[in-house]
């Protein structure tokens, strides 16, 4: 079930939005999330959709694959849908049954919102789909670099993000191999209530606390060792290079939000 | 009169130059707790400069905490540690840690960056080396331990010798005068421990950085020009491996496996210091 859930997953790719600075696609996630509210009627959201499909296409994502991967979330929007066609009232009434009512214009906000929820969606996943975590986190660093003057460590916010990051894969063998000791013990995980399921877990947990706690205390050695003292006096070996692609992407995205903003009614 | 006194200078010279005795360690003891047992006792040592130095012993035995206070981790010991010349204390011990560097057992803990090759900077970076430096240096590093190759690989994809490998790209990267490994290959396959083996013997030839390979295995020291056998917090014997090797009995009694060669040469020869070629030349 998790095996095809696109949130949050990178694919390696080499389009030009794979290419641009993480700086500038974060900026224009962040746009388009405003620019997304300036639709408000059919123009509007059908202009919505095609650039947004345009991203899509040009970021070199298969569609089909990156709706499959978003099916997960369909229960929200097929709930978003029906609150809007049976609680919005105004327009003409399309059907009636007993206390049931569905108007014309609840049908029509129902799309709309359900439309804006999917773009949402599917802007925020282009990014991280396009864009390593490596990278976000560099940007998140550079782009909140102003947050210094208000006493928020963004430097050693993103060293966290960035050292968990590389520990997932680790702690997940290790998940696995406690699972395998344990099992090979006569613990059954899978089978039986819930209540005695939840309980099977905690000699998992227990473990893994205790060897992830070891692993840090290790990871904090070898940091010191090899002269890390925090930021201050610190260089960096990654770069970030803001090439005029970037700014161009960023033109065509403010470009696309004054076309929206033009065709409001 | 004047003769006299440059020839005491040439004299002095040639033996500063001969015999520099880059770490020395004085009556270095060390505790735990305070009023516990003693994790080393009184332990005097000096390494000479370029030197590939072993410390071998049993679990226990204080090779780790010998370590640990030398990378200013552990503090709280009596006895005084130089390093040309000068001593080490909280103070200065910043600036030591960048003449030292460090390989420790477990591969997976001390890989800090998203990629190979952002975790060989690591340390540079820490430096606040200028960016050209840590690229070259970096580059450079990796060659020395074939893995360039695997530059931007994530350590999930690397293999525990190829991590280890990273991590002494990483303590190679930063030019120490002194390289640690403590118990680097205890974890890895015979494969990657004789790629690690290999990569040192390369450091080893160049003969400018010194190296401590803390270890528990008598074969790996094969290469090496000086040992030193721990047991109990003690040193019990020290010096060339000939001469370590001349008196199996002590290794024996410290709980040590002798190498196979060695054991031969025990059980049917005179118990003299055989390597694998000359065993088989007298065999």
């Amino acid at each position: 079930m998790l095996s095809n859930m696109l949130l949050g997953r990178y694919i390696p790719g080499d389009s030009v939005i794979h290419r641009l600075d993480p700086r500038a696609k974060i900026v224009s996630v962040l746009l388009m999330m405003v620019i997304i509210f300036f639709a408000n009627h059919w123009v509007g959201y059908g202009l919505l959709v095609l650039f947004v499909l345009g991203i899509i296409r040009v970021a070199q994502i298969n569609l089909f694959f990156l709706f499959n991967g978003l099916k997960i979330l369909l229960f929200i929007l097929i709930f978003t849908f029906l609150l809007h066609i049976f609680f919005t009232r105004g327009g003409t009434t399309l059907f009636e049954w007993g206390f049931i009512q569905i108007d014309s214009e609840g049908l029509i906000t129902g799309i709309y919102i359900t439309v804006r929820l999917v773009m949402l969606l599917v802007i925020t996943t282009i990014l991280t789909l396009t864009t390593s975590p490596i990278e976000l986190t560099d940007a998140i660093e550079k782009l909140g670099a102003p947050l210094k003057k208000i006493k928020i460590p963004m430097h050693e916010l993103a060293m966290m993000i960035s050292i968990s990051l590389r520990f997932i894969p680790t702690l997940m063998d290790e998940t696995e191999k406690i699972i395998k000791a344990q099992s090979a013990r006569g613990s059954t995980f899978m089978t039986g209530r819930l209540k005695s399921r939840i309980n099977a877990l905690i000699p998992i947990f227990i473990p893994l606390f205790i060897s992830a706690f070891k692993r840090a205390e290790e990871m904090a050695v070898a940091m010191e060792v090899r002269g890390y003292t925090g930021e201050a006096g610190r260089t960096s070996y990654r770069e970030l290079n803001w090439h005029l692609r970037d700014t161009a992407a960023l033109i065509v995205i403010i470009a696309f939000g004054v076309l929206l903003f033009l065709v409001r009614m | 009169m004047i003769a006299r006194l440059y020839a005491g200078y040439a004299l002095f010279f040639t033996y500063k130059m001969v015999v520099e005795h880059m770490i020395k360690i004085d009556n270095l003891t060390y505790r735990y707790q305070a009023d516990g047992p003693t994790a080393l006792d009184e332990i005097s040592l000096s390494f000479n400069k370029g030197d590939w130095v072993s410390v071998i012993g049993h679990n226990g035995s204080g090779k780790s905490t010998l370590v640990k206070i030398l990378m200013g981790i552990l503090e709280g010991y009596t006895g005084n540690i130089t390093v040309d010349g000068e001593a080490l204390t909280q103070d200065n011990i910043q600036d030591f840690r960048e003449r030292f560097a460090i390989v420790f057992q477990n591969p997976d803990n001390q890989f800090v960056g998203a990629t190979v090759e952002d975790d060989v900077a690591f340390g540079l970076e820490n430096q606040g080396l200028p960016r050209e430096v840590m690229i070259e240096r970096t580059e450079k590093a990796l060659s020395a331990v074939n893995m360039l190759a695997y530059r931007r690989h994530a350590p999930a994809r690397l293999s525990g010798g190829q991590k280890q490998r990273v991590a002494i790209a990483g303590a190679l990267a930063m030019e120490p005068d002194v390289l640690i490994l403590d118990e680097a290959t205890s974890m890895l396959d015979p494969e990657g421990r004789n790629d690690i083996l290999a990569i040192l013997d390369e450091i080893h030839k160049t003969r400018t950085t010194t190296l401590i390979y803390i270890t528990h295995d008598l074969s790996e020291i094969e290469k090496s020009d000086y040992a030193v056998i721990m047991k109990d917090g003690r040193v019990i014997n020290e010096g060339s491996i000939e001469h370590i090797f001349s008196d199996t009995d002590i290794l024996i009694e410290s709980r040590l496996v002798l190498p196979y060669q060695m054991q031969i040469s025990r059980a049917f020869l005179d118990g003299r210091y055989v390597t694998h070629d000359e065993l088989v030349a007298r065999l």
